[in-house]
């Protein structure tokens, strides 16, 4: 039986429980990229789990609210509220057509998303920061500038190969963390059903 | 006398201006990021620089010293000003274009490089440190109180406040998990790729153990009620300082007068 779908069905109980878990696992594996003095941000995670397995408008809820909330400690995060909303929005439309079934589908899912959350971010690092963040990528973006490279090419460069290996990890995690999530929990999730084995 | 539980969640604030409705701070919180941009229009000296934007950030300590938070901001502040510094530096002395200004060795700085440092670091600085003014002189508790009494839906504001416990507690427990990891064997120091390693054991039972514990979470707030149609009932007040007219008043007023300032300028 087919029925008509609708975004308020998609916040359901337990995905809105769901999206602070996603907000927190944003936060604590930043914490814990850094504490492991990885070369990373790995902060997108929660945002990417959520969309896997809640779709897109979770996954969108969580993206934002991660920014909003890390925004209240440091207010530079404001500015990057939409690629965290598109990053979560792109991760969930793609699980919800089944983009995540199988690993050769799931790269592609993962170089699609890299390749959306660098074209938004580009214009916002650009023209707000000037193209330089003060995050560690940040001095390869200012040497390439330095060296008399474009602004925009030097960003894409730098931050595109980052941000795609950033991507493929947090992706890997995610579903890794689904994969042993026990199947009668999955049912409960809007798109739980495409990782259960059958 | 013995308070009771509800007396002891409400928040009573000394500070007129800490303890201002939330809905006035963002307003004084938007008026001034107006007044940025119109500050920002206005050029001075033969180079062009957007200067103004430096005197109007003064706003903001006087503002965090009178509502009382000063060092509360200051901490706030350094990770914003490390942001802005670095921004000014790498655009000072990597745009080229224009007359070189200054030269520091090897490094120049240009014309061009020095109007977008100045223009989008001091940007950076106020509008971030507005920001900074308001969320460290407000309590989570007096946001969400304020969204919902501003027509928010009641599940929203509690996934706004369960974020933020959440936060604090996965917190807690990804050092356990790292601390049980580590007593396991698995190591946490050495080369990138070592290091890489640990964080898949640290983060995997931290994610499973939250989702299954929300899961339970769902069964306790269903029992409670949370899921009925009805008028919820609050725990939590919130409190008027007595003096929002005043400070919208003069925020408004400070917003025209810069504008009048500015079209003047433009005609004259």
């Amino acid at each position: 039986m087919e029925k008509k779908h609708s975004i308020k069905d998609d916040f359901n109980m337990l995905a809105l429980l769901i999206i602070p878990v996603a907000v927190a696992v944003n936060f604590v594996g930043g914490q814990l990229a850094s504490l492991l003095k990885l070369p990373m941000y790995l902060d997108t995670i929660g945002t990417i789990f959520a969309g896997m397995l809640c779709g897109p408008w979770v996954g969108a809820v969580a993206g934002g609210l991660t920014n909003v909330v890390t925004g209240i400690a440091n207010p530079v995060n404001f500015a990057f509220i939409p690629v965290n909303i598109i990053a979560g929005l792109v991760v969930g439309g793609l699980a919800v057509h089944n983009m995540f079934e199988n690993w050769w589908k799931a790269f592609i899912s993962t170089i699609i998303m890299a390749v959306i959350s660098i074209i938004v971010s580009a214009p916002i690092v650009v023209l707000v920061f000037g193209g330089v963040t003060g995050g560690g990528t940040s001095l390869i973006t200012a040497a390439a500038m330095a060296a008399g490279a474009n602004i925009w090419a030097a960003f894409f460069g730098t931050e595109g190969i980052f941000t795609v290996l950033d991507r493929i990890i947090s992706c890997v995690i995610s579903y890794l963390v689904i994969k042993v999530i026990p199947p009668r929990t999955l049912v409960k999730f809007r798109c739980g059903s495409c990782y259960i084995k059958k | 006398m013995e308070k009771t539980y509800t007396e002891k969640i409400q928040i009573h604030k000394k500070n007129k201006l800490a303890g201002l409705y939330p809905s006035v701070k963002a307003l004084v919180v938007l008026l001034y990021a107006i007044c940025c941009f119109i500050l920002s229009t206005v050029k001075l000296t033969e180079y062009e620089l957007a200067l103004l934007l430096i005197p109007w950030f003064l706003v903001i300590p006087v503002l965090c010293a009178a509502s009382g938070a000063f060092n509360k901001c200051l901490k706030a502040f350094r990770a914003v000003s490390i942001v802005a510094l670095v921004i000014f530096l790498a655009q000072s002395l990597l745009i080229p274009g224009g007359e070189t200004v200054l030269k520091l060795g090897f490094l120049k700085v240009r014309e061009q490089g020095l109007r977008t440092a100045i223009t989008l670091s001091f940007m950076v600085m106020d509008i971030a440190g507005i920001f900074v003014w308001m969320f460290q002189t407000t309590e989570n508790k007096e946001f969400s109180r304020a969204l919902e009494n501003s027509g928010m839906n009641y599940k929203a504001t509690y996934v706004f406040i369960s974020t933020l416990q959440m936060i604090e507690i996965l917190g807690k427990n990804s050092k356990t998990i790292m601390n049980a990891q580590r007593a396991r064997g698995v190591e946490t120091e050495g080369n990138v790729i070592v290091r890489m390693k640990a964080f898949f054991p640290s983060l995997v039972p931290l994610v499973l153990g939250a989702v299954i514990s929300s899961e339970e979470r769902v069964l306790t707030l269903e029992a409670r009620g949370f899921d009925v149609a009805c008028e919820k009932t609050h725990l939590f007040n919130l409190e008027k300082s007595g003096i929002e007219k005043q400070v919208t008043f003069i925020a408004v007023l400070i917003t025209i007068v810069l504008l009048v300032w500015r079209i003047y300028l433009w005609i004259a």
